[in-house]
């Protein structure tokens, strides 16, 4: 750590002494302490920033221009061909642009990793390698204050059938021929023809189920918008006006326009034309309702003013942003109520709102739509695995260990527990099958799940969790490397460098010599290649860690051939661990780095975006309030919901 | 590694089986042609990471047809029909050097990388297939049609690149995917509109006319809600109108092919076809979950397409990359894990069989097209086919010689029953050249192209 600069922050210090004795060797290799350090900024006022900005550039200038210049540039220039595709020339220029901060991040990681540069080029001493890595901490203020866009946003498949379910009480399954898509950062904000038409075919499927024909007795739907009255002919236009205001509402999530009545009022007009009783053309406003882009997207309610650059979201937008975050479907009366006051977007509001929604028990989209992506569970349920070896993983088993993962963060939330239970939590759900596994089967029976104190500490924790082991392993066996990249990208948020694009495959490895090995001397094998080394130095000592549990999560003294499992290794920095249980330990007390991976997950996912510049800076406010109310999840919720780009969005043309 | 969703999905589909009621089926033909010469359809199918190129690729040009290579076997009774090219490179993927899965599928149909500076969303290039929609997809119900066998939601990070990179091919345009379908009983109801659950006797002409109008009444409202939008969200809801548009395109695609119908039953001929071309094939869906039968009905659905002139483009994602398993070929592993191979004698073994059943799933298909009568030949006759993978070799993830499988004479286009070893052309090239045989007007080049590959179409026409 031989930055000034850097080191002159006193909290920074600290918080590095308290939290990483002996870490810091690692993260020489692995741009390790990236990601943590920076909690000290948080509350500094925003004065503060602007002397933060100068002292980047200054950092720049000293630095990093002169490292980029004499490590890199001439490979990585502004000329073609430009190696690897990778140019430093533009963003010398400007380099606190948004659109260069993945370039640093993958930059400081291949440096970190002696990567680069390349082993005939000239190399920079130890001191000047960390001198780069440092610039992460300093390169996010020089981007302006930046909540990013949002961009009038489509509702997503899951969003979308809970909503109809909501509005119209019909099964969430009535959406399930759209297709499946990936929600949150990454998520495809588009709108196909064929999915119009899907759009179009389903609204016509939920009439059919909850629209009677006039004369009929009213369905819950009709009398909610038309009035208790049993259905005949409506009166008068403002009756229809009145009608069309009420559904609006409810299906636009804000109160319509009076252009967009009149719409509606034309799509009434039209149905009458065609010979359609009242009730029939009144059947298709909604559907009118139901193809509109106030239905299918979130949009605003008010128009902006195009000279501003930065808007607060409007109350109703952020209803809807809220609402599809926690529950992932449409707003309730209440934050309906509170959007119609004006009051929704108050901070204290806000938060006594979050707190409300957390105890219902729709916040369980958290899980199904961010936490089983970050853990990397979402298709658990539906892989396979190796019938001979693995009978016992049905698809109920599956089901069950993905159900586990999500009770138990389903709980950290509910009640409002640390999230570094997550990985250190003494408590989880059993059913029969899934005691099973854990060779507990005094502890549960029947399908019926039962939260248990978990008897033995190398489990507890995602870690020790059959759905995570599972889920990193081969349909036929463990794979250590996943294991590692997994717990170094999930848990702890480093960037872990792509393999070379030409990997030198062991294809001289004598096959009879490596049929006797046992998989762990196998992967070692990585290690005795030097361009494999770095990487998997770093890797494989935490996969191998994890090695007692086999494939499908269950505990195991040998391995398939019978030899020994060796669980013990020594981590670069020499931190030994001799099984689960001290890896445990040893990644649970990185729990600043942890909490701050999660955080800048959860923020990505509710913002639909990747994290980027100024984020950076907003993360590490956030980190200081988190921290204060020992990271707990209730507390990192609201932190995310009351933050800047949650609240507010980006109108201008983008950069 | 997925089992596919499907197979929950599948139980709805029980009791399905054959004999649908295709209602449109009384019109069949080509309006846009003025002699009865078929119109050229295009189809495309993709098999992820790449091939065995000692399986693959075949000894020499001489001996092409009499000893194809094994992984060709399937095709052994068309290869005359086939054209195997080799030299076609793949686009250079730098600065996405830590993506070449993710990379695969969205480079095959456009030759072109994504935008490096806006790579967290999709910004890339109209793919092939969607430029063949824009021109001959004016003349049918469905200007593409775009299947998958497995769903397009892996969830993966590589070099910040969007997630949707991983998943698609297909390619509005440059900022708008085209989502496949997976579920083979939905592609028929859109094939033929047959509604899923309608009301019996509600009349579908009406409500369908009647929706296409207010579909328009709705654009226009949506029209005025653009205008109060600041210029992203503009973009966003011109892809919707966009989208909404070609709805009701399509309704008025469908209601005219019913006034069709009509005066067909009445004895007026409206379209070019002969007495002689076969009547559509029967498809059935299958009831069990085996990937063979899934992908053959899906097969057979781009034949009933194209027969039936439903549609003049498909494109069907047999696999995707990474996450598939083929427990029918009786084991486990996943595709992309046996790619990396390092010459493990039994690895290789896994990618070649599953390199051979995916060819074999093309295969039933060109051979269908090949019983089929049509004008003065075959359906094949007038397709132009092409198989093919984003990789040439998984194990090292190159791109020098992708892998291609074309079929079909493109109505006399393109000169089959041959092997060019050395082409020495990129993948826009190809692409370029395909779209030019199918008779689309290329205003530009497809991605990377530099040129046409003359030597794919008959002599004395290049």
């Amino acid at each position: 750590m031989s930055d000034a600069a850097f080191d002159t922050d006193p909290v920074a210090i600290a918080c590095r002494q308290r939290l990483l004795p002996g870490w810091a060797a690692l993260s020489v290799l692995l741009g390790w302490a990236l990601a943590t350090g920076a909690a000290g900024h948080a509350q500094e006022p925003a004065a503060g920033l602007s002397a933060r900005r100068a002292q980047a550039q200054d950092y720049f200038r000293k630095q990093v221009a002169p490292f980029i210049k004499s490590y890199c540039l001439e490979c990585h220039q502004n000329r073609r061909p430009t190696e690897a595709g990778v140019n430093f020339s533009p963003a010398l220029k400007d380099p606190g642009h948004a659109a260069f901060t993945e370039l640093w991040k993958k930059a400081v990681a291949r440096v970190a990793a002696h990567d680069m540069p390349p082993e005939d080029m000239e190399q920079p001493s130890e001191e000047q390698r960390d001198a780069f890595r440092q610039w992460l901490e300093h390169v996010k203020y020089l981007s302006p204050p930046d909540p990013g866009p949002f961009i009038i946003r489509r509702l997503t498949k899951r969003e979308y059938g809970n909503t109809l379910r909501d509005l119209f009480g019909v099964p969430v399954a009535i959406a399930e021929d759209l297709p499946d898509e990936v929600s949150g950062e990454g998520y495809l904000n588009s709108v196909s023809p064929m999915q119009m038409e899907q759009f179009l075919e389903i609204a016509n499927r939920v009439l059919d189920l909850v629209w009677p024909e006039q004369g009929a007795p009213p369905s819950e739907v009709q009398r909610r918008w038309l009035g208790d009255q049993p259905i005949a002919a409506i009166d008068s236009p403002e009756e229809v006006r009145a009608f069309a205001a009420r559904a609006a509402r409810q299906i636009y999530r804000r109160p319509a326009s009076d252009d967009e009545i009149d719409v509606l009022m034309e799509v009434f007009a039209l149905g009458k034309q065609n010979g359609l009783e009242d009730i029939a053309a009144c059947r298709l406003m909604v559907k009118a309702m139901l193809v509109s882009p106030q239905f299918l997207f979130i949009t605003p309610a008010s128009v902006v003013a195009s000279e501003q650059s930065v808007v607060p979201l409007d109350d109703y937008q952020l209803a809807s942003r809220l609402s599809y975050f926690l529950w992932g479907t449409m707003p309730d009366d209440a934050l309906m109520a509170l959007a119609d006051q004006g009051r929704l977007h108050e901070p204290a509001t806000l938060a006594a709102q979050v707190t409300r929604m957390l105890q219902d028990p729709r916040r369980r989209a958290i899980f199904d739509g961010f936490g089983a992506q970050w853990l990397g569970v979402t298709d658990l349920p539906q892989r396979t695995f190796d019938a001979e070896q693995f009978p016992q993983m049905t698809a109920e088993l599956r089901q069950s260990m993905y159900d586990e993962i999500r009770l138990v963060f389903d709980t950290v939330v509910g009640e409002n527990r640390s999230l570094v239970e997550l990985i250190d939590g003494d408590f989880t759900f059993l059913n029969a099958d899934l005691a099973g596994i854990y060779g507990w089967e005094e502890l549960a029976a029947g399908a019926q799940w039962q939260r248990v104190r978990v008897p033995d500490p190398n489990r507890g924790g995602v870690l020790g969790m059959p759905g995570v082991l599972a889920a990193t392993s081969f349909p036929t066996r463990t794979s250590p490397v996943k294991r590692g990249v997994w717990v170094l990208e999930r848990l702890l948020g480093e960037v872990v460098p792509s393999p070379p694009p030409d990997v030198p495959a062991l294809e001289n490895q004598d096959a009879q010599a490596v049929a006797h090995l046992t998989l762990r001397e196998r992967t070692e094998l990585h290690r005795t290649n030097p361009v494999c080394a770095n990487c998997h130095r770093m890797l494989d000592p935490i996969g191998f860690g994890l090695e007692n549990f086999d494939a499908i999560g269950r505990w195991r003294d040998a391995d398939a051939n019978g030899q020994p499992i060796d669980a013990a290794g020594e981590l670069p920095d020499g931190t030994r661990f001799s099984g689960p249980r001290e890896l445990k330990a040893a990644i649970a007390s990185r729990r600043e780095a942890f909490v701050r991976n999660f955080v800048r997950r959860l923020l990505a996912y509710a913002l639909c975006r990747r994290l980027e510049g100024y984020d950076e800076v907003v993360v590490d406010d956030m980190m200081q309030e988190i921290a204060e109310d020992d990271y707990r999840m209730q507390t990192v919720i609201r932190a995310v919901v009351t933050s800047y780009p949650f609240t507010h969005r980006r109108i201008e043309e983008e950069r | 590694m997925i089992n596919h969703t499907r197979i929950d999905r599948r139980t709805c589909l029980q009791g399905v089986g054959a004999a649908l009621a295709l209602p449109l089926l009384d019109a069949m033909g080509w309006e846009d042609t003025t002699d009865s010469q078929p119109p050229i359809r295009l189809g495309f199918m993709y098999m992820p990471h790449g091939v065995i190129m000692d399986q693959f690729w075949p000894a020499d040009a001489e001996s092409f047809l009499s000893s194809p290579p094994p992984a060709l076997e399937s095709l052994r009774p068309v290869l005359d029909q086939c054209l195997m090219v080799k030299g076609v490179s793949g686009v250079p993927i730098a600065p996405f050097n830590g993506a070449p899965h993710a990379l695969e599928l969205s480079t095959w149909l456009t030759a072109t990388l994504p935008n490096p500076a806006r790579r967290d969303q999709i910004d890339i290039a109209i793919s092939a297939d969607q430029i063949a929609a824009n021109y001959i997809g004016a003349f049918t119900p469905l200007p593409s049609l775009e299947l998958a066998t497995m769903p397009q939601d892996w969830k993966e990070n590589q070099e910040g690149l969007n997630e949707a990179y991983y998943s698609y091919c297909s390619f509005r345009s440059p900022t708008q995917p085209v989502p496949a379908e997976t579920n083979p009983r939905n592609v028929l109801n859109r094939l033929f509109h047959t509604q899923k659950g309608a009301v019996r006797g509600s009349g579908p002409t009406k409500i369908n006319t009647l929706d296409r109008s207010m579909l328009d009444v709705v654009l226009g409202g949506a029209r005025d809600l653009r205008r109060k939008l600041p210029a992203a969200d503009q973009r966003k809801l011109d892809e919707y109108l966009d989208s909404v548009r070609a709805v009701e395109r399509r309704i008025a695609a469908i209601e005219r092919r019913q006034q069709e119908a009509a005066l067909e039953k009445a004895g007026v001929r409206t379209r070019h076809r002969r007495g002689t071309d076969t009547p559509p094939i029967e498809v059935k869906i299958p009831e069990g979950d085996k990937r063979s039968e899934y992908m053959q009905v899906m097969c057979d659905l781009i034949v009933l397409a194209f027969q039936t002139d439903s549609t003049r483009v498909c494109t069907y994602i047999g696999s995707r990359p990474n996450g598939a398993s083929y427990p029918e070929l009786g084991f486990s592993d996943q595709h992309h894990s046996v790619t990396h191979h390092n010459n493990e004698a039994e690895k290789v073994r896994k990618v070649a069989a599953i390199t051979a059943f995916n060819i074999e799933q093309f295969a039933y298909m060109v051979n269908k097209m090949h019983q089929l009568p049509e004008g003065p030949g075959t359906l094949l006759d007038n397709c132009l086919l092409m198989w093919g993978s984003g990789l040439e070799d998984g194990n090292k993830h190159t791109r020098e010689n992708l892998p291609f499988i074309l079929a079909g004479r493109a109505g006399g286009r393109l000169r089959t029953g041959r092997y060019l070893p050395d082409v020495r052309a990129n993948q826009g090239d190809l692409l370029t050249t395909l779209l030019t045989c199918a008779g689309i007007p290329v205003d530009r080049p497809v991605g990377i192209a530099t040129k046409q590959i003359t030597e794919l179409l008959p002599e004395g026409s290049a």
